[in-house]
């Protein structure tokens, strides 16, 4: 009796399988989100990181609607397992995004774990943490010798516009 | 009729002595860098045996490096060998206890060193060495460019800050080229000319010497013994220094690059007259380069190129006139005075 391939071979389906089953994945998520919401900036696998993304960007357009709200609330509180995170959330990093649509998280990713693993990992953070950039931004020397030139060209433009 | 021949004669007769008194351009060459080469070899004879020198290593990666090399016989490119080879070819300055000093010069004392590159930072220094080893260059280019029965002079290098465009060299041509202006093809020529130095990668050899050394050297160029006098007047220990590049021995106002090899787009812009002088009609030749690790994309250079047609004013430095400020060079004047 042949059973179908369809339940064994999984190819495009998307929905990550993550832990022992649905409710140890959305437990591990959460425990995640709220190391993030902690520290707002953390350094997991590659795959846990892409999954809480979504989850850490619903959660501030939860808290958006404001702390007297009751399903926000309801969310923050099961999201959040340390209550002590819960007035940061909204009282931080809500009006720190409240001018932002959506995008309030970066994700990096970064060389492969030390361990006998080797997991792919990834940097996960939310916009305007206080630690320096994920990606630093190069800006050419004022000072060598063609941007010298080229500002001595500038100036001249700039007289010969003005006189 | 007769006398007019006779008068031709004369000419011919005179003009035949002044050129045989007069040595050729290749003999003078040869004549100032054989004793140029006396020199180097006494001032290295003077550590006639090996004595060691620490000299600590500064810069980026470098924290902590000593090395051991020779008195009077390293140089700070030897010291550059020791590491890799991309601190050879990026090097083109040293820092020497924080005073500038040419790559090719022996180290004398235990000192700590810093190679300078042009990506530094602070390279201004280095910018100013770039542009008066550009000035030198265009200097050798336009020596050896004439034929040997016309005269050329160089004169002072004047130092012009980068910002200004050009780098420029003063020189004295021969009288009988004074109504020659330079063509198109004329530049273009000088600037294979010194395409072609480029390429040889000679390196600009320094030489601090006594006053009386240098009057020696350059004995058959009055102008150039003036020159030498007031540098040495100008300088702290009364020394003046040559540099050397294949051939040609030149004076200079300060530090020059490694070699020539740094350059990568070099062109001769222009030769503009600046009226009579001292010496006779001064001419200002005026250049652009950039080296290599800081290549321009060709429009940007073509910009550039046009920029440095245009004349370098220099403020006039002699004692007679108000010293003028040195920042604005090129900026709005109206019709200056020389022309």
């Amino acid at each position: 009796m042949r059973l179908s391939l369809r339940t064994l071979i999984s190819h495009g389906r998307v929905g990550r399988h993550m832990g022992l089953g649905p409710e140890s994945r959305i437990n591990m998520l959460r425990n995640i989100l709220t190391g993030l919401v902690r520290h707002e900036r953390i350094e997991t696998v590659r795959a846990r990181a892409d999954e809480v993304r979504f989850y850490a960007e619903k959660l501030i357009d939860y808290a958006k609607k404001g702390d007297t709200d009751e399903k926000a609330m309801k969310m923050a509180n099961f999201w959040l397992t340390e209550k002590d995170l819960i007035p940061k959330l909204f009282k931080v990093l809500v009006p720190r995004f409240q001018n932002q649509q959506g995008g309030y998280t970066y994700m990096a990713r970064v060389p492969n774990r030390e361990n006998l693993d080797r997991a792919a990992m990834a940097v996960l953070e939310y916009k305007g943490n206080p630690f320096p950039p994920l990606y630093p931004v190069k800006r050419e020397n004022e000072l060598t010798l063609i941007n010298q030139l080229l500002k001595g060209y500038r100036e001249d433009l700039a007289q010969q516009n003005t006189a | 009729m007769a006398c007019k021949t006779v008068w031709q004669v004369f000419q011919r007769r005179l003009a035949s002595v002044a050129a045989a008194s007069r040595p050729s351009s290749a003999e003078l060459m040869a004549f100032r860098s054989a004793l140029f080469s006396k020199e180097r070899a006494r001032q290295q004879s003077l550590y006639p045996r090996t004595e060691k020198i620490e000299v600590g290593m500064e810069g980026p990666g470098l924290q902590g490096t000593l090395l051991i090399m020779n008195r009077g016989v390293s140089t700070p490119h030897s010291c550059a060998r020791h590491l890799t080879e991309w601190h050879v070819n990026s090097a083109a300055l040293a820092l020497v206890d924080g005073e500038p000093w040419p790559l090719h010069k022996p180290l004398t004392q235990s000192c700590s060193l810093r190679l300078l590159t042009f990506r530094d930072s602070d390279p201004l220094l280095l910018n100013q060495a770039y542009w008066r080893s550009g000035a030198a260059l265009l200097g050798q280019v336009l020596q050896n460019a004439f034929e040997d029965k016309f005269d050329v002079e160089l004169l002072s290098v004047p130092e012009v800050p980068v910002t200004v465009g050009a780098f420029c060299c003063d020189l004295v041509l021969d009288p009988q080229l004074e109504s020659w202006t330079p063509s198109e093809e004329d530049l273009r020529s000088l600037t294979r000319d010194a395409h072609q130095l480029i390429h040889k990668d000679l390196p600009w050899e320094p030489l601090e010497v006594a006053p009386a050394v240098a009057l020696e050297i350059f004995s058959h160029s009055r102008c150039k013994q003036v020159e030498v006098e007031e540098k040495a007047a100008q300088s702290p220990r009364g020394t003046v220094t040559l540099y050397r590049c294949g051939d040609h021995v030149a004076l200079s106002g300060g530090p020059h690059v490694a070699r020539t090899g740094l350059c990568l787009q070099y062109e001769v812009t222009a030769v503009h007259s600046l009226g009579k002088g001292q010496w006779g009609l001064h001419r200002r030749a005026q250049g652009l380069s950039l080296p290599s690790q800081l290549q321009a994309h060709h429009t940007v250079w073509r910009k550039l190129r046009k920029r440095a047609e245009k004349m370098v004013e220099v403020p006039p430095t002699s004692v007679s006139q108000p010293v003028a400020p040195p920042s604005e060079t090129n900026s709005v004047s109206p019709a200056p005075a020389d022309r």
